[in-house]
């Protein structure tokens, strides 16, 4: 199992793969892979999705994608 | 030539005539791809039946003794009262998902179509029928000669066609998808070629461009159940490329990581996918199921992909990750035997159909043994971060206040995973006789109620069910208390 926080500075749904999959700033659980991961509407946020090889994570040390807002 | 003799060919060829050699049954055509419609579990209403506690049934294959088995857990969970949501309730109401295999697939298609009715119903349209001889019987009719004649129709689609006819009434997926709640029913087939497990569910028919609504629960029972020698695979033609289907989205990424090799098993998945929709230069235009016990004889294999994984079409993993369940119990009905033998006592070499039968059942056995493994293994996953996360912050808090961690953590659910098979029966002589019952389709009515009974009795003691059954306030008819 992996473990990846998408950081954004609001709570929106997260998507993986096109599937909601959690929430921003909480501890997402997923299998290993590339994934790609979005962010729920509105879209204001940077980069549009971003796809990102997990692998390597642990609960202590869970991956980190960051999203920002555009304005 | 007599005219009793003239008379029967001429009834013969009349029948050759008006009947022909028989073809398999068509799965039909899938107009267009739509995500929304469909044997979908998203598409199933939830009603009252909570997502926080999420129920996953499982049953095994074994004929007549894996189903006796598993509709005695039916009814005890129908018979064990919880206290859930404010709410006193039967366990069974609680259930999301059955994932089935053979034998496993009659009570778990059953309840599929008539929900509660199974427990008037099932025992005496199934359970107590000597279905085997019956089958036997329905092949050897000049009618059913005549079909078998045909290349493309085998004694599965006779089979499917008694069960449509004796058994389910001929419902389909249509009136399933009609009655629109839940449990999630999957029915597993083995796919011939890529030995991987097909599952009954739109998600699978939309590789194909096939409906599912259309084919009837005889036909899916019929292609999960053909055991492999007594019965022939099923034929489910492939209309790929015809309906506008595009794969999910992480199939491709899936596929592009395979190189690296950093999850096999994704890729895997994702590549049989692939299988069916690739129209290129040899296109399977047909599939040919067999006994969803060749892939995997308990049915957990499904089950164990979307509780680790997000790349499922009914993921319980994005369930966890969206903090809708709380507590997971699987419940795994597991018809398996060990049938003593004779074997060992001489010092002659064993024969040939003793050496392939050892060739064939060995392998199911050790491989159903790493099923449950990967499940308990799967439960020690879930359990080992939370444990490193409380050793860590409690390792921190011993060297003072100003030394306490803030470790963000996933959702943490409370795992329970139950398993109900023979040899957890407690006294010896009792445990032999349940594992040395035959794989049939026909057992007596006694043994069918000794089944259903050891079931109930198997699935109370089991130590998850009973801290299950303190977590909510569960009472079982069988102990003895007032519920």
């Amino acid at each position: 199992m992996e473990f990846v926080i998408v950081s954004y500075p609001a709570r929106r749904p997260v998507y993986v793969d096109g599937d909601l999959s959690g929430y921003t700033n909480e501890v997402l659980q997923m299998d290993a892979g590339t994934h790609k991961f979005t962010l729920g509407p509105p879209e204001d946020c940077d980069p549009v999705f971003c796809e990102v090889m997990v692998k390597g994570t642990n609960v202590l040390l869970p991956m980190k994608i960051a999203f920002i807002r555009k304005w | 030539m007599g005219s009793r003799l003239r008379t029967y060919l001429a009834a013969l060829a009349a029948a050759l005539l008006l009947i022909g050699c028989g073809s398999f049954q068509v799965n039909p055509p899938l107009a267009r791809y739509d995500p929304s419609s469909g044997y979908r579990f998203e598409k199933l209403e939830q009603g009252s039946n909570s997502d926080k506690l999420f129920v996953i049934l499982v049953f095994s294959g074994g004929g007549t003794r894996a189903s006796a088995l598993s509709y005695g857990v039916l009814e005890a969970l129908r018979d064990t009262q919880i206290q859930w949501e404010n709410r006193k309730m039967s366990l069974l109401e609680e259930v999301d998902v059955i994932s089935s295999i053979s034998g496993g697939s009659f009570p778990a298609a059953y309840y599929a179509l008539y929900g509660l009715q199974i427990f008037d119903e099932f025992p005496n349209r199934f359970l107590y029928r000597p279905i085997q001889s019956e089958l036997i019987d329905a092949t050897l009719t000049p009618a059913g000669l005549l079909k078998l004649g045909g290349g493309s129709f085998g004694r599965s689609d006779l089979a499917a066609e008694f069960y449509d006819r004796e058994v389910f009434g001929a419902g389909t997926y249509a009136e399933v998808i009609a009655r629109g709640r839940r449990p999630f029913v999957i029915l597993n087939a083995t796919d011939m070629t890529t030995g991987t497990q097909f599952p009954f569910i739109q998600d699978q028919f939309d590789l194909l461009c096939s409906d599912l609504s259309g084919i009837s629960l005889g036909r899916a029972a019929a292609a999960s159940s053909a055991y492999p020698g007594g019965l022939t695979p099923l034929t489910f033609q492939n209309y790929a490329g015809k309906c506008g289907y595009h794969q999910p989205e992480w199939v491709d990424r899936a596929v592009r990581d395979h190189k690296s090799r950093i999850n096999i098993r994704r890729a895997a998945r994702a590549e049989n996918r692939l299988s069916y929709t690739d129209t290129g230069h040899n296109p399977r235009k047909y599939v040919h199921l067999t006994d969803g016990g060749v892939a995997d004889n308990i049915g957990l294999r499904e089950p164990l992909t979307a509780i680790n994984s997000l790349n499922n079409s009914w993921s319980v993993l994005r369930l966890i990750n969206q903090k809708k369940v709380d507590k997971l119990v699987v419940i795994v009905v597991n018809a398996g035997t060990n049938p003593t033998t004779s074997r060992d006592q001489t010092p002659e070499v064993p024969g040939l159909v003793d050496t392939l039968t050892a060739a064939a059942v060995v392998p199911l056995g050790n491989y159903s043994f790493d099923t449950l493994e990967l499940l308990r293994q799967t439960v020690n996953e879930f359990n080992e971060s939370m444990r490193l996360v409380s050793g860590c912050k409690e390792l921190a808090a011993s060297k003072g206040p100003q030394c306490e961690l803030d470790i963000p953590v996933p959702h943490q659910i409370e795992f329970f995973p139950i398993e109900v098979a023979f040899e957890y029966i407690e006294a010896a002589d009792e445990r032999n006789w349940f594992k040395n019952l035959p794989t049939t389709l026909e057992l007596p009515r006694e043994t069918v109620d000794k089944l259903r009974m050891v079931g109930q009795q198997i699935l109370n003691e089991d130590p998850e069910f009973k801290r299950l059954m303190e977590a909510l306030h569960g009472c079982t008819a069988l102990a003895g208390q007032r519920c």
